[in-house]
This record gives structure tokens, C-alpha cells and sequence, in this order.
């Protein structure tokens, strides 16, 4: 009787569990962005596809704080991350070493994705151990200066091409309680392009050069654009509150037509070209003399992508299937880009194109090729106390408060 | 009785709860702490032991930590000020049968509390907005040329998060000294009324001496929340312009997260943590020899 | 004119009218509404979009009522099991605050021990600690435990954190208490436990009041910790965490997330007006038993 009482268990046991098994999806975690139409669009674009094709995956979003990378930091210190998560290049190195990032290569491959991704990502998708740890989504960007045409119109100025055409089309802003250039200083990275931009008119590595090594900080050249971001900063080029500004609040002051221009990345082209619509274009960065504008008209800040993307946890009790889905959604995530939010530059290419790009994508990717250099924005940069320390002393620029002189001995200093 | 107060069992039992969540959750973590300042460390992986050169880079080298101890001054000088001041007169107000709606300043002036920081910082940032906020909008309406880029002055920036924070949190040290002015019973005020001494009088006679350990306890909150300051800096400033508005947890936080460097954010933790003993040492010394008994109610009404 | 005559027979007081007393009452209404007016701005910000909010009406009524902003955040995430798990995190640490502060304190001030005052030195550095400082050794810990992802996980370290803040007040207010009412209590036969739970407890109910609004708001707007312990367990999630919604990496829905902000803080609001009328009440027993 006990015997058969057993087995009558057992039995019960397996069919709870067969039954279980196949009714049961999957659940798989998933750390990302979700806030803006940027990225709600390409998440509930991948989903929807997730569900067709993995229709045993279940994906639970955990929306991701802008922290600076704390709450994952103290996920990996509990050794809780999630089965998927999205990562940045200063990141990396930490949990690739704490082996909390699994190796990507095999699933690159078997998925097809590594095919799929352009060569131009390639390169940044494999880190310098040669292997793959995140699957990119994100493709070349550029910090673009944006301008308010009718504006400028409107006032009888020409568009600056030096510094010294900048101020004086400040002047008359001023005069009529317009901002020449509204920027958002409160995000470190913001600032940083600012500087960037100027930077690379005197060294085309621009901020990417001290990540790599290539140059030094104590070069004659980031001192002069450190210099000239302080001229114009005192000449009333930017906001009062430049270095506490946040973006929607420069942003809304541009697209409202109290600000004549606005510098972000390519990615801003869509929402510009909604609110403004022909006025808007962006322009080659101003810089300090004539010639210097000329020979460096194709020298662009922002590009050079980086290894960020989705990663995946090797302790996940489904870390193969995670990976797959994490292919999948990078993959799906520039489908929608391009389609859907009128994105063309993304990692992978997708096989779609979308004809109906807005005049401003139109020029950026016909500009591509003539591009003769790129940077990086401070998420691309690998050395973290430059990436922080270079947002810092750019809003301090930025203020007009402090020399050019203070702020490269306190980077010089940061940096030793 | 002696015996009765030295039973080691019930002494054993009372303090063994709150012994075992401080010692699990704060005190090894201080150590914790502590221990990681003489190392190298990402946060996550393998620390590399280097001794005191995270104490000599921060203490000796870096120009951030002046700043950072000089804005904990400022901080805690506006927000004691301010609070203690604002909290005294408007507990001893609260307090006073005569005034009226009593009930209704007691809640409105602790409302600020049971905001999150958040809505507190967004309200005041558009209050301060140099650009188009609504002090320097009103000072221009009115004709004043007194417009101010209160946010953004490296000078005087960190006075106006300082601010922000007082008004913020006046409402605990108010509730603490309301809660401590019922305590001392409102007989005092009649045997006050009786000897015919002026209201205010007895309050700077009666009610502010017996209240000197809310006193101390309020000072010491202000003071350290002073050294501590964060979260307003966090949203308002990000620390700037430039580092002009960093306090010794902002260089911690920015270090340890924002370039995982934990060691030396951890070490400006263990200084802030030292500062901070001495100012309790020092507060409770201050306050030491001059003990007045909450119930030395005799003694009181002698002053009068 | 004598200060007795002011009152009348039942107390209630006569109008003086001097020029500093309505200078005075004007200063208490100006600055009432000085701090309340940031609740009604918060309302009113939630009803509006980041253009109204930054560029063209960031301090008046909004122009257009935009009820969807609180459509948004209900359908963005689950209010009520947010609310229900902040409810029962928010009550679970003011009740284990409250007990171990209030038994530690008892046993500082009225019992006799070796090295209670290094006790409660040690104690009072709780208040401290930055939590930002000691949030991976916490997270380390939680997670040691066995305990991540529970009630527990939130309810032990802001118990812990509140410790240091809630004896520092209950000192104060322990010392205040006349050693002859436990005198009293031995005399007529009460043990320990029967003085500490009857005589003691209702004392210090002020100050308990006082410390359990404490306890109960850091609990209830507490971000960093619960974002970390919490974060990535769906269903136990607390309100604050709502915001995370609407905070992008550049944008952020302001509006969404003032309607957040509103759902997360009028229960607070509500709490604490309740639990001032208990204060009210707590101090009139205190008062009772002192008299």
C-alpha cells in the first residue's frame, strides 16, 4: 500500500511538473531604459515581436534609474543583477572582471547578430579581450549644434562661423532677451560636448584622445578651448542657469523660440523637426578663426559608439535563452529606431530603410562619409574619472566663474 | 530597589534588539567602511591594499575637500540658524493658548517635512531659476535691481541649497521642541502668568532653559546635517558649478559611483564620519556642566 | 493690566491688540502659507506638461487640466500593491523602531549597568552615516541573509537607520521622568516589565508620536535603498519607486511624475494630520498621569 501510495505520488508529482513546464513561461528580467518615447517605442516594439517569436518568454522590465550606474553596481555587489541588463562602456571592465557579464561570442554568432552588425560597430562591440559582452543597439552619434533659422532671420544675423560671430550675435539675443545658446549643464555630458566641440578644433580626438592616451591634458590645445569656452561663457552666450539647467528645460526654451540654439546629439533631430519643422538645422561647429572653421568643418564631436548595450547575468538560472533575447531585443530595437523613430544609425543593420527620413537625418548621413574625425561622448569614454571629471570641469567653464587655468590644474590633478 | 534596577536579565532582554539591528546594519558597515579606505577598490571586485594614500590624496592633495569642509560649515551655520531659531519662536507660538488656530500652524508648518526632497528641490529650483524663476521675475516686476543667479554663483550657491534644506526640515525640530514644551506641562506658564512676569519673559527664563537637551539634540542634528548635506545638492546643484558645491558625501557619492572609486569616496565617508564624532563630543561636552534636569521644576521658577 | 485678566472664566483668552501681536500673527499666517504653498504647487504641477511647467506657466493654476498625467502613472506601474507594500514597510519599521528604541532607551537611562553611556554614544553615530556610504555593506548583508527581496529586506535596515535618531529623542524625554515614579511603582509591588510597559510607555507618548511621523515619512519617501533591495522584485516595490517611470535618460515626464509624486505624498499628508490629532490626545494621557 505504501508502496503504491508512493509511486501514486510521484506519478502526481510529474504530471504537476510536465503540466507546469508547459504552461509556465519563462520569466526573464530585463534592466532598461523606459521613460521617453525613445525608449518606450523600441521596447514595446521588441516585446511585441519577443511575443511571436519566444512565446514562452515572459519579460519583466525593471525600469533603470539614472544613478550613474549605482543601483547596478550595488545589484553586482549582492551578486542579484538581472537575467538581462543594459550597460555602459565605464561599466564593463568592473563586471566583465567580476565575472557578472557573460560572454557573448557563441550566441553572436549562432543568432546571426554578429553578421548583422555593421563594420563600424564591430569594432566597439569587442572588447579589447576580443570577446563580446554586450549585444549594441545604439549606433554612431554625433553632438550636432542646432539652430533656430527664423530667428536668426528675424534679427537680420548670419549664422556664426568663429566664436567672435557668436558673441556678437549674442549681443543682439541678449538685447532682445533671447538665449544665444541654451544648453543643459546640469548633465555632465552635455558640457562636455560643449567643450568638445571646441576642442576638436584645436585636437581632432577631441575628450576621446586622454581616454585613449593619445593626448595629454596639459597640451597647449585644451587649454585654448578652455579659454574660449570661458570667453563665451562671459559674453553671455549661454543661460544664467546653464550649469543647473536640465534638458527638458533647455530643450523647451529651443523648440518655444527663446533659445536660438541647442547643442545634443543626432537623436534630438526628431522631436527638433516636429516642433520647428524647416527652421531647424544643425550647422558645423563654429570655431576660433575662419581658416580653422574651414579645415575643420568635417571634424565631428560625439561617434565612435561604444560597447554598451544589453548584457546578460551568467548566474541566471536561463542564461542561454537570456542571451538569445537579448540579440533579439538589440536587434529589435534598431528596426524600430530606423522605422519608427526615424533613427537610421544604429548598430545592426536591420535591411529596412526608411525613406522618409527628415531633412536634418538626410544631410547628417550624407555628411558621414566626409567625416575626417570623431570623439566620443563621456559615456563612450573607458577611463571613469576622466569621463566624470571632464563633465565637472566643463560646467565649471561653462559658468564663467572660473579660469581656464583653475580648471586644468584641478584636471591635471584629477588625473595624476 | 537597586536591585531591582541592576536586573541583568531584564537589562539583557531591553537592550539586546536594538544592539543586534545597529551592530548588523550600521556598525560593521562603518567598519566596513573604514577598512575599504586603505584600498583601491572598483566596488565589486578584488581591493588592492595602499594605506593611507587615499588619506593623503584627499586630506593633503585635493582642493575638492577644503571646499567640501568649508560648505559643511556653511550648510550647518544656515540650517541651525535658521532652524532653531524659526522652530523655538513658532513652538513656544503653537503652544500659547491665546494664539489662535493653533491646530492649523502646527500642521502647516510641519507640512514641508512629509514632501519628498524631490518636489521640494523641483519647487525651489524653479523658485531660484536665474533665467526665468519666479524671485528674480518678481524682483524685476517690482523694479528692483537686485537680481541674483542664486544657483549658480560659486560663492554663494551653496547658501541657497542650504536654504532649501532648512525650510525643508524647520518642521522636525519644531515637533521636537512643541513635544518638549508639552512635556514640561503647562503649569508652568500659569505659575509664570501668576508672578506676573511677561510672556516672553518666561519663556526665556522657563521654557528655554528646561528645554536644553531638545536644544542639544536639535543642535546636533542641524550641525551634522550640515556636514552630511546631499540630497539637495544632488538635484539643485550636481555639486557645481564646478565643485564649488561639494560637501564631503557628495565627494563620496561622486567618487564611489560616479568613478567607481570606491576607496576614496569611502575615505571621504570615514572623514565625515570622524567630523562628526568630534562635533558630538564637543556638543556634549558643551552642554555637560551646565546639566539642568528636565524635571528641576523649582529650579525654573527660581529665575523668574 | 495684570496678564491674569486676559483670561476669562473658561480660559479662553481675550483679545489683546497691540501692534507686535498682529505684527506677530501676521508673520505666523505668512509663514503658513510660505509652507504650504508647495503642496498646492506640487498639485497643480501635476496636471500640467514640461512646457507649461518650465516655459510658460511654472507657478499658476494650469491652463489646461491634464488628467491623463494620473491616467499615465496608473497604467505605468500598480498603484495599490506599491501603496499596499510602502503601508506595510512604513508601519513594519515604525513598530520595530519604536520597540527596540524605546527599550534601549529605558534601559540607558533608568537601569544601572556598566558602559550604558558607551551604548548609547555608540548608538547615536547612527544618525551619522550617510546611507549612501554604507549602502553596498547593506546591500551585502540584506542579501547574506537570505532575506533580499522580502518585507524584511527594508523593514531591518531603516529600523537600523532610524535607531540612532529615535533613542536620541526618547533620551531626553526618559531623563525628564522623576525617579520616584518607579520608586512609587517598586513600592507597590510592580516588577520591571509591569513599570516599564505601564508607567514608563504612556509617559513618553509625545515624544513616541513625534518619533513614529519621523520613522514613518523616512520609510515611506526612502528611495536609494528600496530602489537597490526591492528594485528588481516587482511585486515588492514601494511607492517611491514610481518615478522611475517617467525619469528617462534625458526627458522626463515632469507632469507623470508630479502625478506620482501626489499619489505617493497625500497619504503621508493624511497620516500625519490623523496622527497629529493622536498626538493631541497622547499628550493630554501623559499629562493626566503626570498631574
Amino acid at each position: 500500500m505504501k508502496k503504491f501510495l508512493c509511486v501514486l505520488l510521484a506519478a502526481v508529482m510529474l504530471i504537476g511538473c510536465a503540466s507546469a513546464l508547459a504552461e509556465e513561461k519563462i520569466k526573464l528580467q530585463i534592466y532598461g531604459q523606459y521613460a521617453d518615447d525613445d525608449t518606450k517605442v523600441p521596447y514595446d516594439y521588441a516585446v511585441e515581436k519577443l511575443a511571436e517569436a519566444y512565446p514562452n518568454v515572459e519579460l519583466e522590465l525593471i525600469p533603470q534609474a539614472q544613478d550613474d550606474g549605482a543601483t547596478l553596481l550595488a545589484l553586482a555587489t549582492a551578486g542579484n543583477l538581472p537575467d538581462i541588463y543594459q550597460t555602459g562602456s565605464g561599466i564593463v571592465t568592473t563586471l566583465r572582471n567580476s565575472k557578472q557579464m557573460m560572454v557573448l561570442n557563441d550566441v553572436a554568432e549562432k543568432t546571426g547578430f554578429l553578421d548583422k552588425v555593421y563594420e563600424t560597430e564591430k569594432q566597439f562591440m569587442i572588447a579589447d579581450d576580443g570577446n563580446i559582452y554586450a549585444f549594441p543597439y545604439a549606433g554612431q552619434e554625433y553632438v550636432l549644434w542646432f539652430v533656430n533659422n527664423a530667428l536668426f532671420e528675424q534679427y537680420g544675423l548670419e549664422i556664426p562661423t568663429t566664436y567672435d560671430e557668436l558673441i556678437a550675435c549674442a549681443e543682439v539675443f541678449n538685447a532682445n532677451g533671447i538665449v544665444t545658446m541654451s544648453l543643459f549643464g546640469q548633465e555632465g555630458w552635455n558640457a562636455a560636448a560643449m567643450y568638445d566641440t571646441i576642442a576638436t578644433r584645436y585636437i581632432p580626438e577631441g575628450i576621446k584622445g586622454i581616454d585613449n592616451g593619445t593626448t595629454s591634458i596639459t597640451d597647449e590645445g585644451y587649454m585654448k578651448a578652455a579659454e574660449d569656452l570661458v570667453k563665451l561663457a562671459q559674453a553671455g552666450v549661454f543661460q544664467n542657469a546653464v550649469t543647473t539647467t536640465n534638458y527638458d528645460q533647455a530643450s523647451e526654451m529651443f523648440l518655444n523660440g527663446k533659445a536660438a540654439m541647442f547643442l545634443n546629439g543626432q537623436w534630438y533631430i526628431e522631436d527638433a523637426t516636429k516642433a520647428l519643422g524647416d527652421n531647424v538645422t544643425w550647422i558645423a561647429y563654429p570655431s576660433y578663426d575662419e581658416a580653422s572653421y574651414e579645415a575643420n568643418k568635417h571634424a565631428f564631436s560625439g561617434g565612435g559608439g561604444s560597447i554598451s548595450g544589453y548584457a546578460v547575468n551568467p548566474d541566471s538560472p536561463n542564461a542561454e535563452l537570456a542571451a538569445e533575447v537579448a540579440a533579439f531585443i538589440s536587434e529589435k530595437y534598431c528596426e524600430a529606431k530606423v522605422m519608427l523613430r526615424n533613427n537610421p544609425l544604429v548598430a545592426v543593420n536591420t535591411g529596412l530603410t526608411n525613406d522618409q527620413l527628415p531633412k536634418m537625418m538626410q544631410d547628417l548621413v550624407a555628411e558621414m562619409p566626409n567625416m575626417t574625425s570623431t570623439t566620443a561622448f563621456t559615456w563612450g569614454l573607458t577611463n571613469t574619472t576622466w569621463s566624470n571629471s571632464i563633465g565637472v570641469a566643463a560646467q565649471s567653464l561653462l559658468s564663467g566663474q572660473f579660469t581656464a587655468q583653475e580648471v586644468i590644474d584641478q584636471l591635471v590633478f584629477e588625473l595624476e | 530597589m537597586k536591585k531591582y534596577l541592576s536586573n541583568k536579565k531584564a537589562i539583557v532582554v531591553f537592550v539586546l534588539p536594538a544592539v543586534i539591528l545597529f551592530l548588523t546594519f550600521i556598525f560593521i558597515p562603518i567598519l566596513q567602511v573604514f577598512y575599504y579606505s586603505f584600498f583601491k577598490w572598483d566596488g565589486v571586485n578584488q581591493a588592492t591594499f595602499i594605506g593611507l594614500d587615499n588619506y593623503i590624496r584627499l586630506i593633503g592633495k585635493d582642493p575638492t575637500f577644503k571646499i567640501a569642509n568649508a560648505n559643511g560649515f556653511k550648510f550647518g551655520l544656515v540650517i541651525t540658524v535658521y532652524q532653531l531659531v524659526l522652530a523655538t519662536i513658532f513652538a513656544i507660538a503653537v503652544s500659547d493658548k491665546r494664539i489662535r488656530f493653533r491646530k492649523f500652524f502646527r500642521t502647516a508648518y510641519f507640512i514641508p517635512v512629509v514632501l519628498s526632497v524631490t518636489v521640494v528641490c523641483q519647487l525651489w529650483g524653479n523658485v531660484f531659476n536665474a533665467d526665468n524663476g519666479l524671485l528674480n521675475t518678481l524682483m524685476k516686476t517690482l523694479g528692483i535691481e537686485w537680481s541674483q543667479n542664486w544657483l549658480n554663483d560659486r560663492n554663494t550657491a551653496i547658501y541657497t541649497v542650504a536654504f532649501v534644506n532648512a525650510w525643508q526640515w524647520m518642521g522636525y525640530q519644531f515637533a521636537l521642541i512643541v513635544a518638549g514644551i508639552k512635556s514640561i506641562g503647562e503649569d508652568f506658564y500659569e505659575a509664570a502668568e501668576i508672578d506676573g512676569a511677561t510672556a516672553l519673559k518666561a519663556h526665556w527664563f522657563i521654557t528655554l532653559p528646561l528645554l536644553k537637551d531638545t536644544f542639544n539634540f536639535c543642535l546636533l542634528i542641524s550641525v551634522t546635517g550640515g556636514i552630511k548635506a546631499f540630497a539637495e545638492i544632488d538635484i539643485m546643484t550636481g555639486g557645481g558649478p564646478g565643485n564649488a558645491t561639494n560637501t564631503l558625501t557628495y565627494i563620496m557619492y561622486n567618487h564611489a559611483f560616479g568613478r567607481q572609486n570606491f576607496g576614496y569616496g569611502l575615505t571621504s565617508a570615514s572623514v565625515l564620519v570622524m567630523e562628526c564624532l568630534v562635533i558630538i563630543l564637543v556638543l556634549n561636552w558643551l552642554f555637560k556642566d551646565r546639566e539642568t534636569p528636565l524635571f528641576a521644576r523649582k529650579k525654573g521658577v527660581d529665575l523668574v | 493690566m495684570s496678564k491674569t485678566k486676559k483670561y476669562t472664566a473658561d480660559g479662553k483668552k481675550a483679545q489683546p491688540h497691540s501692534l507686535s501681536s498682529v505684527l506677530f500673527t501676521v508673520f505666523l499666517w505668512a509663514y503658513a502659507i510660505f509652507s504650504l504653498y508647495p503642496l498646492l504647487w506640487m498639485i497643480m504641477y501635476s496636471f500640467k506638461d514640461n512646457t507649461e511647467i518650465f516655459q510658460t506657466n511654472p507657478f499658476g493654476l494650469p491652463k489646461v487640466w491634464r488628467f491623463e498625467n494620473y491616467v499615465n502613472a496608473w497604467n505605468q506601474y500598480d498603484v495599490p500593491l506599491y501603496f499596499k507594500n510602502s503601508v506595510v514597510v512604513g508601519a513594519g519599521t515604525v513598530i520595530l523602531t519604536i520597540i527596540c528604541a524605546m527599550m534601549f532607551t529605558f534601559a540607558v537611562t533608568r537601569l544601572n549597568w556598566k558602559g550604558r553611556e558607551g551604548a548609547r554614544t555608540l548608538i547615536s553615530t547612527g544618525q551619522f552615516i550617510p546611507v549612501q556610504a554604507i549602502l553596498l555593506p547593506v546591500v551585502q548583508t540584506v542579501s547574506a541573509m537570505g532575506i533580499m527581496g522580502t518585507y524584511w529586506s527594508l523593514i531591518l535596515p531603516y529600523a537600523a537607520i532610524n535607531l540612532a535618531f529615535s533613542c536620541m529623542v526618547y533620551y531626553g524625554f526618559f531623563k525628564g521622568i522623576p525617579k520616584e515614579m518607579e520608586e512609587a511603582a517598586c513600592i507597590d509591588g510592580a516588577n520591571i516589565w509591569q513599570t516599564f510597559f505601564l508607567i514608563i510607555m504612556p509617559l513618553v507618548g509625545p515624544a513616541t508620536m513625534t518619533i513614529a511621523i519621523y520613522v514613518f515619512l523616512s520609510a515611506w519617501n526612502e528611495f536609494l535603498l528600496a530602489n537597490v533591495l526591492v528594485g528588481t522584485t516587482a511585486h515588492m516595490k514601494t511607492l517611491p519607486l514610481g518615478v522611475l517611470f517617467f525619469q528617462g535618460q534625458f526627458t522626463t515626464d515632469w507632469g507623470s511624475m508630479g502625478a506620482t509624486m501626489v499619489i505617493a505624498s497625500l497619504p503621508a499628508i493624511l497620516v500625519y494630520c490623523l496622527f497629529s490629532e493622536q498626538v493631541e490626545g497622547a499628550m493630554t494621557t501623559s499629562g493626566a498621569v503626570k498631574g
